[in-house]
């Protein structure tokens, strides 16, 4: 593994974060009630993609000895991650200074906020870009990479923010039933788009063909079918499911969330379902990074 | 200009691991590191058999792969074909090692940098021969200009009809004779 377990957690970090920053926009737009939804996402958007962007420095290893070197980063237009630099630049700056005012307690620019949901997106593509144009990966190399990055990234995105909201206000998950309604959505399309991508590259060539086989029924499978499969995917969505389909039955009434909130579906349904989708987040980048087969050049 | 590129005869190739010796030699490589990764080959079937031995190196691809991924610049291709590393630019991010092709590229874990053969360019300059291509004992390799056509190289490339490892990977500048 050239890029290993610490590439993975930057993916995974990069896409939270461009997805929490779109929660907590959407969660101020449709919810101005919640606000602690609003608050976590803008709070935890920043910080967790400067996490992030510190595993990138210690992996880089030549600019960890002189970090002047990163300024370099910022020079070859025909590389994805030098596109990606710019992209990360613009949304820190913008997820940094909203989070700054929001614990200011001041109001936030429109501008700023319709700038960073901009670049939140364009980080969350271009991670997927950043491996799905080298094409002597084949498994990476598929337009089907970025939809799924995307997808994932929103999914987790919204996960991270619903599990501190929660910690921090257990009422506040039942007030914002359409955000459980999106991360459904985005959990069933994640299962067919990796099922989809799997099934089309493994018969584009032997290298693809192999990488698949080694996640499907190789040495990475326990992993895949366990911790991405039951539980990054079904157990979220089958909870997640069960909650709205119960959540029908409760008036959106005071009463009806505070029965909601102490209930049998109450905030430990919440817990589960977001930290395994977390978990299934960072899985799927690992084992795409692990199960990197290179082209067969002899 | 010269656009240099070069011949390796697989036929003559005994795998004495000269070349990588006097690879690592030439750019001061510590034992574990080298330019040259020796792959075996078997086709055919009994009793129709041939192994083979290629030496694989940087193939110093014309739409390198590696410079144009480089967010940094580090990795550029000089005037004769060269693809060279800047060692003062290079920040060690490794996306050049993923879409390398050939896994050509090895990371200095003293610098951090990543490297790989350069035709040992400043051989070259002075108009001498990459130290593989000199210190070969069946002289499987030949290097030279590949725009000349009267170059020792070119006629090696139409007489044996020498072919890169993988057109289709994009276009190499070392020829294979298998």
């Amino acid at each position: 593994m050239v890029w290993g377990t610490i590439i993975a957690a930057y993916l995974f970090l990069a896409g939270l974060s461009a997805g929490a920053f779109l929660t907590s926009s959407y969660a101020a737009r449709r919810y101005p009630e919640a606000k602690t939804v609003r608050f976590v996402g803008r709070l935890i958007s920043p910080i967790l993609m400067g996490i992030g962007l510190l595993l990138l420095i210690v992996d880089a290893e030549a600019g960890l000895k002189d970090p002047l070197r990163f300024i370099y980063l910022f020079t070859n237009f025909s590389s994805v991650m030098t596109i990606g630099t710019y992209f990360i630049s613009f949304f820190m700056m913008a997820a940094a200074y909203i989070a700054l005012m929001e614990l200011l307690k001041k109001d936030t620019s429109k501008i700023v906020e319709y700038v960073g949901i901009i670049f939140a997106v364009a980080t969350a593509i271009y991670t997927g870009f950043l491996i799905g144009v080298i094409g002597a990966v084949p498994l990476w190399n598929t337009a089907i990479l970025p939809i799924l990055f995307v997808v994932s990234a929103f999914s987790t995105g919204i996960a991270g923010t619903m599990l501190v909201s929660a910690i921090m206000d257990k009422k506040v998950v039942h007030m914002v039933m359409s955000i459980k309604k999106i991360h459904l959505t985005l959990l069933v399309a994640e299962v067919l788009l990796i099922f989809t991508m799997f099934l089309i590259t493994s018969s584009t060539n032997e290298s693809a063909a192999q990488s698949v086989s080694m996640i499907l029924s190789g040495e990475y499978s326990i992993l895949f079918w366990l911790g991405l499969v039951v539980v990054g995917l079904i157990v979220p969505i089958a909870i997640e499911a069960l909650e709205l389909w119960n959540s029908k039955k409760l008036h959106h009434t005071p009463a009806g969330l505070e029965v909601a909130a102490s209930g049998s579906h109450g905030i430990a349904a919440t817990m589960i379902t977001e930290s395994a989708v977390l978990a299934g987040g960072f899985i799927l980048r690992y084992l795409l990074l692990a199960a990197a087969v290179p082209v067969i050049f002899l | 200009m010269a656009r240099y590129g070069m011949v390796i005869d697989t036929r003559k190739c005994v795998g004495c691991y000269a070349c990588r010796v006097s690879c690592q030699m030439q750019n001061e490589l510590p034992v574990e590191e080298s330019y040259i990764k020796f792959y075996e080959k078997e086709t055919g079937v009994f009793p129709n058999v041939k192994n083979e031995i290629i030496p694989v190196q940087c193939q110093h691809c014309e739409d390198a792969p590696c410079v144009s991924v480089c967010p940094t610049k580090a990795t550029y291709t000089t005037k004769e074909g060269i693809v060279l590393v800047d060692a003062d630019k290079c920040i060690g991010c490794k996306y050049c090692m993923v879409a390398c092709h050939y896994g050509a590229r090895t990371q200095d874990h003293n610098t951090g940098v990543v490297e790989k053969c350069r035709f040992c360019a400043e051989l070259v300059a002075e108009g001498k021969q990459p130290a593989c291509v000199s210190t070969c004992i069946s002289n499987a390799r030949i290097f030279g200009d590949l725009d000349d056509p009267n170059s020792e190289v070119s006629k090696a490339i139409v007489k044996m009809n020498a072919q890169p490892l993988r057109p289709d990977l994009g276009k190499a500048k070392i020829y294979y004779v298998r």
